[in-house]
């Protein structure tokens, strides 16, 4: 009973603060494995490090396939006690592939 | 048009699509494709080739292994290395296999010859799909497993099934592949039984032809990127056609003993109606059984897929990464499994009835990560005696967050296909990966041992083979196998760039 205890006493613990958001089109196209980048938000958000996340692995007119925004435990503990004043999170980002290959051959 | 250069980026920690595991590596280099405006073409694949062989080269003198990967999907180690790893997902050119270009021995019928297409590596299941079923083409698969993330090099080296009763495996589908081993060879292979491609499309590309007997393809069909980059597939294809879905809940009663373990469709829900596709998902903690059928229809017409997946704003679900919170809760709280048995079984299969294309049907899901997934395959005689062994575990264990699949494949002709039995039954072990999950992972192949009963095991998914129980599921193949990698590869140096710790642990590297 205790382990139980504790145990959902840690969880309640490691997982308040915590958060996920997941941004995908209908139809994802995955140009390969996701990027991770670390990123902080001052005031706010009035002044942020980067100033913006460039998806730099995406290359030749890539756009975004897949955006997920996570902030574990430890991120959202130094959010609650600086009261939003500094928000750091984790950013991973897929690219995604450019078009619709045409298809090729065909006929005789 | 050139294709970009490939571009290197040096990231060093690499995970699989559902983050079940880590493996640090060397860096990962983006492969990109030529930019077409008219379609895929041989030159298209003579400057992938190339730049593949020069990585290839380049990572043998720094003395660094290789892997190409695609979308990540194992669950399983087997596509890791602990070098650079080769980003194929890009590499998504498709074409229809002219008649001119097919070899004039084909054995297929006028049907068959006209549905051969060449895919990149790096086209999804998703893909293929689309690609197939569109108004101009009007394919598809025969075959497919439940998702459409992975690569259709990927899928097939692993072994993904489905479960169409009348065929086999998803590489079932593949009557040709190109394949590249080192910085100066590339082979384009066929089976000696079903030539496929004419020699002087084969030239044109550069690739020297091997098809003077079938085992050589039937050995690097499946075979984990162990042979090297399998750059290009050829597939043999269905004419297009519609799945109707009819999901239905029932109890297993003995009625249901006959279709699930017999394929006897005589029996309540099916009334003598035969399903194309069918598959039992047995919730161990109670008497439960999930009964999903799909009935075949033929010429759809102008039927206009619809392959999206939408999330309601409204709706409430688990999260992308909710199963790892769960796994902890519930070896904490095995009290609340057999509900939430219930509960997620209705999470990883879709129960609406619908009607739809096979790249609909089997198309795409929410993503979840930290899901638990491992496959044992045994001959169809057994299936009953081999759920009973897997229930009686379910009990001794207590509860785990499992459900146990049950689907069914006809033999391959590949040499280490999962699909080795006739008929076979594939019972795919999925849930959520916790403590007790792994426990039951473990034990699953023991008890089936132990019963005496002869079983593979899924080499994309959660595995328990080692040197013995390979050569124990194989026999003879596992040789031939090994005499086909020494046989396109004969230096050691070249076999060790695509060695890992997955096929060592399995008595298939050196």
């Amino acid at each position: 009973m205790l382990k139980r205890a504790i145990a959902a006493l840690a969880m309640a613990a490691t997982t308040s603060g915590c958060m996920q958001y997941l941004v995908q089109p209908p139809q994802p196209s995955l140009a390969g494995t996701s990027q991770t980048v670390q990123a902080k938000s001052y005031a706010g958000g009035k002044v942020q490090q980067p100033g913006f996340i460039s998806a730099a692995r995406c290359a030749n007119g890539e756009q975004l396939a897949r955006v997920l925004v996570k902030r574990n435990f430890a991120q959202g503990f130094v959010s609650w006690i600086t009261l939003g004043m500094i928000a750091p999170a984790t950013i991973e980002y897929s690219c995604a592939n450019a078009s619709e290959p045409p298809m090729g051959g065909g006929g005789d | 048009m050139a294709a970009p250069q490939p571009s290197f980026n040096p990231k060093k920690l690499w995970k699989n699509f559902h983050e079940t595991y880590h493996q640090v590596i060397d860096g990962e280099w983006d492969i990109f494709m030529p930019q077409q405006t008219a379609g895929l073409t041989v030159a298209d694949l003579k400057e992938t080739t190339a730049q593949f062989q020069k990585l290839i080269g380049d990572a043998k003198q720094q003395g660094l292994k290789v892997r190409a990967i695609g979308s990540s999907w194992s669950l399983s180690k087997a596509p890791t290395t602990s070098g650079w790893t080769f980003n194929t997902n890009r590499l998504r050119g498709r074409l229809k296999v002219k008649a001119t270009d097919v070899d004039p021995a084909y054995p297929g019928t006028a049907g068959q010859k006209s549905g051969l297409y060449l895919f990149q590596c790096g086209n999804t299941v998703a893909d293929v799909n689309k690609a197939l079923e569109t108004d101009a083409q009007k394919r598809a698969l025969f075959t497919s497993g439940a998702a459409n993330g992975q690569t259709i090099v990927g899928a097939t080296q692993c072994g993904t099934h489905g479960s169409a009763l009348e065929f086999g495996a998803l590489h079932d589908h593949i009557v040709a592949l190109h394949l590249i081993t080192t910085a100066d060879k590339h082979y384009w292979i066929e089976r000696k039984s079903r030539p496929v491609m004419a020699k002087a499309w084969v030239d044109s590309l550069g690739a020297k032809l091997m098809r003077d007997d079938d085992d050589l393809f039937n050995a690097v069909v499946v075979s984990f990127g162990s042979f090297g980059v399998v750059s290009a597939v050829v597939l043999e294809t269905a004419p297009r056609y519609l799945l109707e879905t009819r999901p239905t809940q029932v109890k297993l009663t003995e009625d249901l003993w006959k279709a699930i373990g017999g394929l006897d469709f005589s029996v309540e829900p099916f009334n003598g109606d035969k399903p194309y596709f069918f598959q039992a998902v047995i919730n161990p903690s109670s008497d439960d059984v999930l009964i999903m059928v799909n009935y075949r229809r033929d010429d759809p017409g102008n039927f206009q897929p619809n392959y999206d997946l939408i999330s309601p704003p409204k709706s409430i679900g688990p999260g992308f990464d909710a199963l790892s919170t769960l796994g902890v809760i519930l070896d904490a709280f095995k009290g609340v499994i057999p509900p939430f048995s219930k509960l997620a079984a209705k999470q990883l299969f879709d129960t609406t009835p619908k009607t739809g294309t096979p790249g609909m049907i089997y198309g795409y899901k929410p993503p979840l990560l930290h899901v638990a997934s491992g496959s044992i395959a045994v001959a169809l005689p057994d299936a009953r005696k081999t759920i009973e062994t897997l229930i009686q575990l379910y009990k001794d264990i207590g509860p785990v967050p499992l459900v146990l699949g049950c689907r069914y494949v006809r033999k391959s002709p590949a040499l280490l296909a999962f699909n080795q039995f006739p008929m076979g039954m594939m019972i795919s072990i999925d849930g959520v990966d916790s403590t007790t999950s792994r426990a039951f992972f473990a034990a699953a192949p023991d008890r089936v041992e132990a019963a005496g009963i002869a079983f593979t095991q899924h080499w994309g998914k959660i595995n328990s083979y080692t040197p013995q129980r390979v050569a124990k599921a194989y026999g003879a193949n596992l040789q031939k196998w090994l005499d086909a990698r020494h046989k396109l590869i004969p230096a050691a140096a070249d076999r060790a760039l695509f060695d890992n710790d997955y096929i060592k642990e399995r008595g298939l590297a050196g």
